[in-house]
């Protein structure tokens, strides 16, 4: 203000009229002029009382839609490079509070992402859908991780719900098409409350730190934005980077509705075209499998294991059974294998069999072992095998039962005892069994003859008659069968030792008191007795009459009695 | 909804709306929130009523709760008069608060004469500062959708 100087009246009068003058021509007192030519003089000036309008005009500009905020950002955008590029230090101490909280909140969030990854491995777990995963991660040179990252996940966001933070009321609500309604106007003021609570309750600094809710299997994500809050009703488990997309759709719904929701009066209308942003995060992702364990697998696993666990042990015991009968008959005397080879379910035998060695069915049906397994080929060869030995001498002699053979080195050793013939044609041999170079007979022994017991058995028996009868009774009958025995006995003998052994039927008598007519009647006798024994099945040319008198004999002999004796035809001539 | 300890809250929004939470939630979140769609003067109203925990010695009411709130009814209970007092301590609470939202000051269980306790003038004083004053009862269903409706009109004005 100019200061006033005690001058003349008349001075002051006129000055006090000139400045009636201007306010009644242009409206203004003295003071606001020189104001206004203070400002117009002073550049400085100036710009500090436009300064202060501008900021205030351009929001007007905006609110009447004069200007756009995407009008000025060229300008912004244009100035902060200019800026940035002259002082960058400048843009740091600008952001310097504002970067840690945002880095610490990215890191936080990042590894909020990390977790939820290692969760959704996990939740996958050694399953074969894993495996496949790791063949999908092989074959298309991707990392297993990234294949788990966009197979692993399994959820479905069923409703989004924009709720203005100071109020808590519902902006606007977007929801899948086959979810069912919710009470959405009561759930935002309740997520809003909850919120407060939270905040309340636990004095939280920073302001909008209710970011997750969790409910079994319902998850509320919940994105803070200065106006408005974002929340996802989602089940199971989202993707990492689903947080992201949150981020990216409130600061989307601020950057187009900053004023709206400043401003908000209680009419949510306007925010009806938030719906494209809000659709934008109503994802979800269809399950691949059911997590349960695969049990048809695994049941198909354990048959398949089961069924080659048996065919493994059938085959090993198979195999063990026909190598065990290879053993045996190679063992067996007359056997010598050259090749034996199991292959599946059979065995395939090879080599040298003698004739006279027993066949391989008894070993094969005393170990239960089918004939269709084995395949077998043997060429003939003549063993040298002592047990082949005695049985090829044994078919080769034919020995008796009285004899046995036995073998000392390829010498056959023949004891015990045989019968003429079979000594003597043991003598008389030209060859032996092939194997034996020599035989060994002195432990045999030649049978006696026969004549010992024939002879006796002939001789020893007699009857006594009585005067002119030549009838047994039934004692005489039964000496007399044992007599016919004995004779036929000699026929046999005379026709196996080609001899010509005869039997006397001996009637004695006595000279004294008519000797002819006793030796009629002897003769006579003995030759009934001749037919007698004619008729039980002697021949008749084994048999001959003779009559002895007892006064030619040296014992003493019963008359009327009937002996025997043997004689052999050649020798004694004609009596 | 804003008051001392069993005034009668709950039993007023009980008589105006049904509810879809139950009211463990005021016992343990200290609010329980409920819709009421209404039409005032032809247009579509819908009012999200906030029934806050009863103001006692066990739990103090969360002032947060009432942050963004268009407006708030105070109730009183007509047979203690020294919810009155709660009431008045919580209207200067709320005032600084919601910046002056309107608000209707109801005393309940009108329906109780005989042990009523809060004298005329006490009201006739609290009207001469400006108040809104009805009386109600959730009981016998007497003022309850006039309250309701009047602190709408009073919000939308």
């Amino acid at each position: 203000m100019e200061k006033a100087t005690p001058q003349d009246p008349e001075q002051l009068a006129e000055a006090a009229r000139l400045n009636e003058l201007r306010r009644l021509l242009i409206g203004l007192s003295q003071e606001e002029l020189r104001r206004l030519q203070l400002l117009l003089s002073d550049p400085h000036e100036f710009a500090e009382e436009l300064s202060q309008l501008l900021p205030y005009a351009i929001r007007k500009m905006i609110e009447k839609g004069e200007i756009t905020v995407d009008n000025l950002l060229p300008f912004v955008e244009d100035a902060m490079h200019k800026s940035i590029q002259k002082n960058p230090q400048r843009l740091a101490d600008i952001l310097f509070p504002v970067m840690g909280p945002a880095i610490r909140k990215a890191v936080s969030e990042d590894l909020k992402r990390m977790i939820a990854a290692i969760n959704a491995s996990l939740e996958s777990g050694l399953s074969p859908k894993t495996l496949k995963w790791r063949l999908q991660a092989m074959t298309s040179k991707r990392s297993f991780a990234e294949i788990v990252l966009a197979n692993s996940y399994v959820y479905h966001v069923s409703h989004v719900f924009l709720i203005h933070r100071e109020t808590g009321l519902l902006l606007h609500e977007e929801q899948a098409a086959e979810s069912k309604s919710l009470e959405a106007d009561l759930i935002s003021s309740m997520l809003t409350a909850i919120r407060d609570f939270a905040q309340d309750s636990f004095k939280q600094a920073t302001p909008g730190s209710l970011d997750e809710i969790q409910v079994g299997e319902l998850k509320i994500l919940v994105e803070q934005g200065p106006f408005a809050v974002l929340a996802a009703i989602i089940e199971g488990q989202p993707p990492a980077d689903y947080r992201l997309t949150l981020m990216e759709t409130i600061e989307a719904v601020h950057y187009n509705h900053v004023v709206d929701l400043e401003k908000f009066n209680g009419d949510t209308t306007v925010f009806r075209h938030t719906a494209k942003f809000l659709q934008q995060c109503l994802i979800k992702a269809k399950k691949t499998s059911t997590s349960k364990p695969p049990y048809l697998l695994m049941a198909f696993l354990f048959l398949g294991m089961a069924g080659l666990g048996y065919f493994l042990v059938q085959r090993y015991q198979h195999t063990k059974l026909l190598k065990s009968f290879a053993n045996a008959l190679e063992s067996q005397a007359g056997y010598h294998l050259t090749n034996s080879d199991v292959k599946g379910r059979t065995i395939y035998i090879s080599g040298l069999k003698d004739p006279l060695a027993a066949g391989p069915d008894s070993i094969r049906e005393a170990m239960n072992i089918e004939n269709r397994s084995l395949e077998m080929h043997f060429d003939a060869y003549v063993s040298a095998d002592p047990a082949i030995l005695l049985k090829r001498a044994r078919v080769f002699l034919n020995p008796p039962s009285g004899v046995n053979l036995s073998l000392s080195g390829q010498t056959l050793i023949v004891s015990g005892k045989a019968d003429a013939a079979w000594v003597q044609q043991l003598g008389q041999l030209t060859a032996l069994p092939d194997g034996i170079q020599a035989v060994d007979d002195t432990g045999l022994n030649q049978l006696a003859s026969d004549l010992t017991w024939i002879i006796p058995a002939i001789e020893e028996k007699s009857f006594g008659f009585d005067v002119n009868v030549i009838k047994l009774d039934n004692q005489q009958q039964i000496v007399f069968d044992s007599l016919v025995r004995a004779a036929l006995e000699l026929e046999n003998y005379n026709q196996i030792y080609n001899k010509t052994l005869a039997i006397y039927v001996r009637s004695y008598t006595k000279r004294s008191n008519n000797a002819l007519a006793n030796e009629k009647v002897a003769r006579q006798r003995a030759e009934e007795f001749i037919s007698l024994l004619e008729r039980s099945g002697v021949k008749k040319d084994l048999l001959k009459s003779q009559v002895l008198f007892a006064e030619d004999l040296n014992e003493n002999v019963s008359l009327r009695t009937v002996h025997f004796a043997v004689f052999d035809k050649n020798q004694s001539g004609n009596d | 909804m804003l008051g001392a300890f069993a005034v009668g809250k709950t039993s007023l929004v009980q008589q105006y709306v049904n509810s879809i939470f139950s009211e463990k939630y005021q016992t343990t979140i200290g609010v329980k929130i409920d819709q009421k769609q209404l039409i005032i003067d032809g247009q579509d109203i819908t009012l999200m009523l906030w029934d806050l925990y009863g103001d006692d010695d066990f739990m103090k009411m969360k002032p947060t709760y009432l942050i963004g709130a268009s407006g708030y009814l105070l109730v009183a209970d007509g047979t203690r008069s020294e919810t009155i007092d709660v009431a008045i301590q919580l209207q200067a609470m709320a005032a600084a608060t919601t910046n002056n939202a309107p608000f209707i000051l109801l005393i309940n269980k009108s329906d109780l004469d005989e042990t009523w306790e809060i004298a005329p003038e006490t009201l006739l004083r609290l009207q001469q500062r400006g108040w809104q004053v009805l009386l109600t009862s959730a009981k016998k269903d007497l003022m309850v959708d006039e309250a309701f409706e009047k602190l709408a009109k009073m919000m939308l004005a």
